[in-house]
């Protein structure tokens, strides 16, 4: 396995540190907020369990995607990509560019790979830094003269994203039926019938879970409506897999 | 000149958002400096100094992700709020978990759109889903660094369906809320992914990429519908 030196081990903590701190400021601000306008302290407990609930499977792939670039570059900067802004194929790609997709890659390749990887993320975060709060000042200017045209706004921005992610699953998922696609970099194959399976059974729990909600009228479930799906989608995916491969 | 107390309880939103504001600007540009120690600490470590040439002929590639980085904080900002856009976009994975953590979080909270306790929500629900990921690959470095390959080979070929597992159920959850919104720019995106596979450009429409053109078509159509009273 590649070398990790130790120092990348230490900052890799400190990023860690840094973002469990600031996820628990912003956490303890808002709680405060929270209970300063009044609201309902059952519905800001469920959100906390919600939230952790939900986020511990969409988390697993990032594990996965340490376990796949740490082939290429050791074990520390994956561990450091991933927990920040990085996205696996996004590493992938710029290891590709520096020619760090091979095993065994030398120093001096894996040093142009991170620089890459590193330049190449932060814009959005300067963004934040420099223009954000100009930016949102005029979005709550907006909300506060136009709420129709700024729910129409946030509307068509979340609908779009909707609507691109849904399109690419759902044509991607038909043209791969039978047309498996091996990512160079990753060598992660994805099966169109198992997206589309996927996909269908995510559905298909969430209705069931809503004929649970509203018929059943057990109220419950709606707070584990979407880990639920998520799971379960999964379980049917790791059962098709098999079939397919 | 107006005193300002980070520690003390905002009485106002503009005094609360304000506090939101210089914290996450504080941590972001911490977080900026120490990302920005890696590669350097890495070069030192090794005794190497990057291939200037290779990275030179890699800053096409490197602009291509800046502007990809500034039309996604610039276009997630009106979702994720004041708290969730500083975190997001230090932490990542914007689409695939933050902003579906924030959605859920919402939906099962039943807050108004726009309103100060669904920029609470959408922050509670990032800032806990951002402490859980980050343990979550913090203690997943163990099982990885003792048994890497078996663990890749089970896992990974599940990996790709993580998303349509996500969005599957979400879509359900909040297409009876954005109907609206979505039909035109779903019909546009579905027909410009099936011309786009059927002339060979299939790889070029990844997820990230319809994302973009989704909010693009779905802002104009919306814009139209919004002039005619629609919306």
């Amino acid at each position: 396995m590649v070398e990790s030196y130790a120092i990348i081990y230490v900052l890799g903590a400190i990023i860690a540190l840094t973002i469990i701190l600031m996820s628990l400021a912003f956490l303890f601000k808002a709680l405060k907020r929270a209970k300063a306008i009044g609201m309902d302290s059952k519905v800001v407990t469920e959100t906390i369990k919600n939230s952790a609930i939900f986020s511990i499977v969409p988390s697993i792939p990032i594990v996965i995607g340490i376990g796949i670039m740490m082939q290429f570059v050791g074990l520390a900067i994956p561990w450091i990509r991933l927990t920040v802004i990085g996205a696996l194929q996004y590493e992938i790609l710029a290891l590709d560019a520096a020619g760090g997709t091979v095993i065994g890659a030398d120093a001096k390749t894996i040093a142009t790979a991170v620089v890459i990887m590193t330049i190449s993320i932060i814009s959005g975060p300067l963004f934040n830094a420099i223009f954000y709060k100009k930016y949102q000042t005029k979005l709550l200017e907006l909300q506060q003269k136009n709420e129709r045209k700024m729910n129409a706004i946030t509307g068509a921005l979340l609908g779009g994203m909707l609507a691109g992610i849904m399109s690419s699953l759902i044509v991607g998922g038909f043209f791969g039926i039978g047309n498996p696609v091996t990512d160079a970099g990753t060598g992660i194959t994805t099966y169109g019938e198992i997206t589309l399976i996927t996909l269908a059974a995510s559905v298909v729990l969430t209705g069931i879970c809503g004929i649970i909600l509203f018929v059943g009228k057990q109220k419950w479930i709606e707070s584990y409506t979407l880990p639920i799906s998520i799971l379960g989608a999964l379980a049917v995916a790791f059962l098709f897999v098999p079939v397919f491969a | 000149m107006k005193k300002f107390d980070i520690l003390s309880t905002a009485t106002t939103r503009e005094g609360h958002n304000n506090q939101m504001h210089f914290l996450g600007r504080c941590f972001t540009w911490a977080a900026l400096i120490i990302i920005c120690l890696v590669p350097i600490a890495y070069c030192i470590a090794a005794g190497v100094a990057p291939d200037w040439k290779t990275l030179g002929a890699c800053m096409s590639f490197v602009a291509g992700y800046w502007v990809i980085g500034l039309i996604e904080a610039f276009s997630y900002a009106p979702l994720l709020g004041t708290g969730g856009q500083y975190l997001s976009f230090i932490t990542g994975n914007v689409a695939n978990l933050k902003l579906p953590a924030s959605l859920n979080a919402q939906t099962v909270a039943k807050v108004e759109p726009g309103s100060e306790e669904q920029e609470i929500i959408s922050t509670i629900a990032i800032a806990v889903s951002s402490i859980v990921t980050t343990i979550i690959i913090a203690i997943g470095l163990i099982p990885l660094a003792l048994f890497q390959a078996e663990i890749v080979e089970v896992l990974k070929p599940i990996s790709p369906y993580v998303v349509p597992a996500i969005f599957g159920g979400l879509t359900m959850a909040l297409l009876a809320k954005y109907f609206k919104a979505v039909a035109i720019p779903f019909v546009l995106c579905i027909i410009i992914c099936v011309v786009g596979n059927l002339i060979g450009l299939g790889d070029s429409l990844s997820q990230s990429t319809m994302i973009i053109v989704g909010m693009v078509l779905s802002s104009i159509s919306t814009l139209v519908m919004y002039k005619l009273g629609k919306v």
